[in-house]
């Protein structure tokens, strides 16, 4: 079976000469389909790039990325989007709601840029926010939510246009535990459930323990972690 | 459609756009109809004259008020080739006392009846050979004047004053900023010539022509068209070019105004386009977004405009005083349209800057 994601050889380095910063440094790693993977590491070590050049928002200096056996790594412009369109859901981390609309319509966002049936986005989007707690909240502009209600709009968000690939940077840092370990869990039953791949930058250990498997990083590096250690 | 949408959510910045496209437009649209003013009170009653070319002396420059052609000349242009009918034209200047004895002046045009230099009587009656004290006013004249059909007003010229009877009621327009007042012929000769012995007095001070290829240069006379004719009313071209110039200013800070607003609006949602293009918006849809806001802008603002601007020419005419704006349909058209290519022109800034907006902001705030 061909992995869901294969990572070869990647690098990131930001500007050049004296300045240059080697944020990602020649990392490699696979996953399976159905695998929900968490990425530690302290600050400054490359987490956001290597997830930004994963979700096609950056374009790695050196290195391939296969998503079902396809080279993503290099596309541009129109592809890039199309690819982010279709293939990626992405929480950032800043939750970068539009806060001039409610809940629901940052959901619908998603829709209105792509091309499905609004009618099913619709559904979907109810289906999303009740399944996040939010749906008594569906109506409320972004602005008006509360931070860990925002979160969890972000990542509704990210999951509205099916994609195989789930990114999530740090989604847990104004979600309190209790409701953290909620929404983790249902990332991970979507993950899980139709077969997609699953990142989650991470650095609450109580969360990460949540996931199939730890990766840490640093100094740009990337390193497997011992279950437990 | 996520523009729209926005607009609908921050009422108070697009309603301030929308109202300061409605005062741009409004003031174009003022001027536009200053300009159709103008030439209205320049010339309407040359416009209006049935004819298709006019006929100066010679060395007259094509200026009504130096033109002077003798009875020779008249003829001459009556007979030209392709001339199918011809009516010599005097014009003058003089003063009259309106109904507050106030002095006021008039163009007075001198006609023949019968001929196409005999205007149209929308009330009252035309004047018949014998009425050689009596005479036609425009009705700008007698809203001017405070006057009716039936009244008497006195007329100054050189050292006299002479009573005419306004027997009837015309609509073509004024002369050289003045209303247009007709009177026979052989009065408006003796009226401007009374003074010089009969056989040294000229015939007209012009003469309208009607038929194909009549214009030219011809022995002792000149005939141009009727646009040429107006064009060449002593101030029509300073005029034209004043008008002309404030209308291109309004369409450039029509532009501008519109294109700076619509370019600090997107500076500052930057960030949000970001997200979007990070979701995985094309460029292009992004700047449909704007495209619909600017397009809803222009709409709102000159839907409130354009009635306002024929509302505030009705009340303008209803001034006893008239201002000289005036509106024809084609300037709503051609300024509504004008307005609209040049706002979008403005907002295509924002189009390039939404273009140039890169996805990867949308990991802001990680440092
Ligand atoms: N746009 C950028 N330009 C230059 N340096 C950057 C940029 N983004 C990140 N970096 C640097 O790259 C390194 C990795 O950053 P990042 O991927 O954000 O780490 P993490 O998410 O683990 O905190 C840091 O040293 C950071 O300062
Ligand atoms: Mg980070």
């Amino acid at each position: 079976m061909t992995a869901t994601l294969e990572v070869s050889g990647l690098s990131k380095t930001y500007g050049s000469g004296e300045q240059a910063v080697h944020a990602v440094r020649d990392v490699s790693f696979a996953t399976e389909p159905g695998e929900f993977v968490a990425i530690v590491g302290p600050s400054g070590s490359g987490k956001t790039t290597l997830l930004a050049m994963i979700g096609g928002l950056l374009t790695p200096t050196h290195g391939s990325i296969r998503v079902r056996g396809r080279d993503i790594a290099h596309l541009r412009g129109r592809q890039q989007a199309e690819y982010r369109r279709r293939s990626v859901g992405y929480v950032f981390q800043a939750n970068n709601l539009l806060p001039f609309l409610t809940a629901r319509e940052n959901l619908m966002v998603v829709n209105a840029i792509g091309r499905g049936s609004r009618r099913a986005a619709s559904a979907r989007a109810r289906q999303l926010l009740e399944e996040l707690g939010l749906a008594s909240r569906a109506g409320a502009l972004a602005t008006q939510l509360s931070g860990g209600e925002k979160q969890r709009v972000a990542i509704g968000r990210a999951l509205m246009n099916n994609p195989e690939l789930v990114l999530v940077d740090e989604p847990t840092a104004s979600l309190d535990s209790q409701r953290g370990r909620q929404v983790v869990e249902s990332l991970i039953s979507e993950v899980k459930g139709r077969d997609k791949l699953g990142i989650m930058v991470t650095h609450d250990m109580e969360m990460a323990l949540l996931a199939d498997r730890i990766l840490e990083m640093h100094d740009g590096e990337l390193h497997q972690r011992a279950r437990g250690a | 459609m996520i523009g729209l949408l926005e607009m609908r959510r921050r009422k108070f910045q697009f309603g301030l756009i929308a109202m300061i496209v409605m005062l741009i437009s409004y003031l174009v649209l003022m001027i536009n109809g200053l300009g159709v003013g103008l030439n209205v009170l320049a010339g309407s009653a040359l416009r209006n004259f049935n004819a298709d070319a006019i006929a100066y002396s010679e060395r007259a420059g094509l200026s009504v008020i130096r033109s002077e052609m003798s009875q020779e000349s008249v003829d001459r242009a009556l007979s030209a080739p392709g001339v199918t009918a011809a009516a010599p034209l005097g014009y003058v200047a003089a003063n009259y006392s309106d109904s507050r004895g106030k002095i006021r002046s008039a163009a007075f045009l001198g006609y023949d009846p019968g001929t196409i230099g005999e205007p149209r009587v929308t009330s009252g009656r035309a004047l018949t050979a014998g009425d050689g004290n009596g005479l036609l006013a425009d009705r700008s004249f007698l809203k001017a004047a405070g006057l009716d059909v039936g009244d008497t007003v006195e007329i100054g010229l050189r050292l006299g004053v002479r009573t005419f009877t306004i027997v009837g009621e015309i609509n073509e327009g004024a002369f050289f900023f003045q209303p247009a007042v007709y009177i026979l012929r052989d009065t408006w000769r003796d009226l401007k010539y009374g003074d010089m012995p009969a056989a040294e007095q000229p015939a007209a001070s012009i003469v309208l022509l009607k038929g194909k290829g009549v214009t030219g240069k011809f022995d002792d006379y000149e005939a141009v068209n009727k646009e040429t004719a107006f064009a060449n009313i002593e101030g029509v071209s300073g005029q034209q070019s004043t008008v002309t110039s404030l209308r291109a200013f309004g369409y450039v800070i029509g532009a501008l105004v519109i294109g700076v607003f619509f370019y600090v609006l997107t500076l500052q949602k930057i960030s949000q386009i970001g997200v979007l293009k990070a979701l995985g918006a094309s460029s292009f849809y992004l700047f449909r977004q704007v495209l619909a806001q600017v397009v809803a802008v222009l709409a709102i603002g000159l839907a409130v405009s354009l009635p306002l601007a024929w509302a505030t020419e009705r009340a303008l005419q209803r001034l006893p005083e008239s201002v000289p704006i005036a509106f024809t349909n084609g300037t709503f058209v051609t300024t509504s349209a004008l307005l609209f290519v040049t706002g979008l022109g403005g907002a295509l800034f924002s189009g390039r800057q939404v273009a140039r907006v890169d996805p990867i902001i949308a990991l802001g705030q990680q440092q």
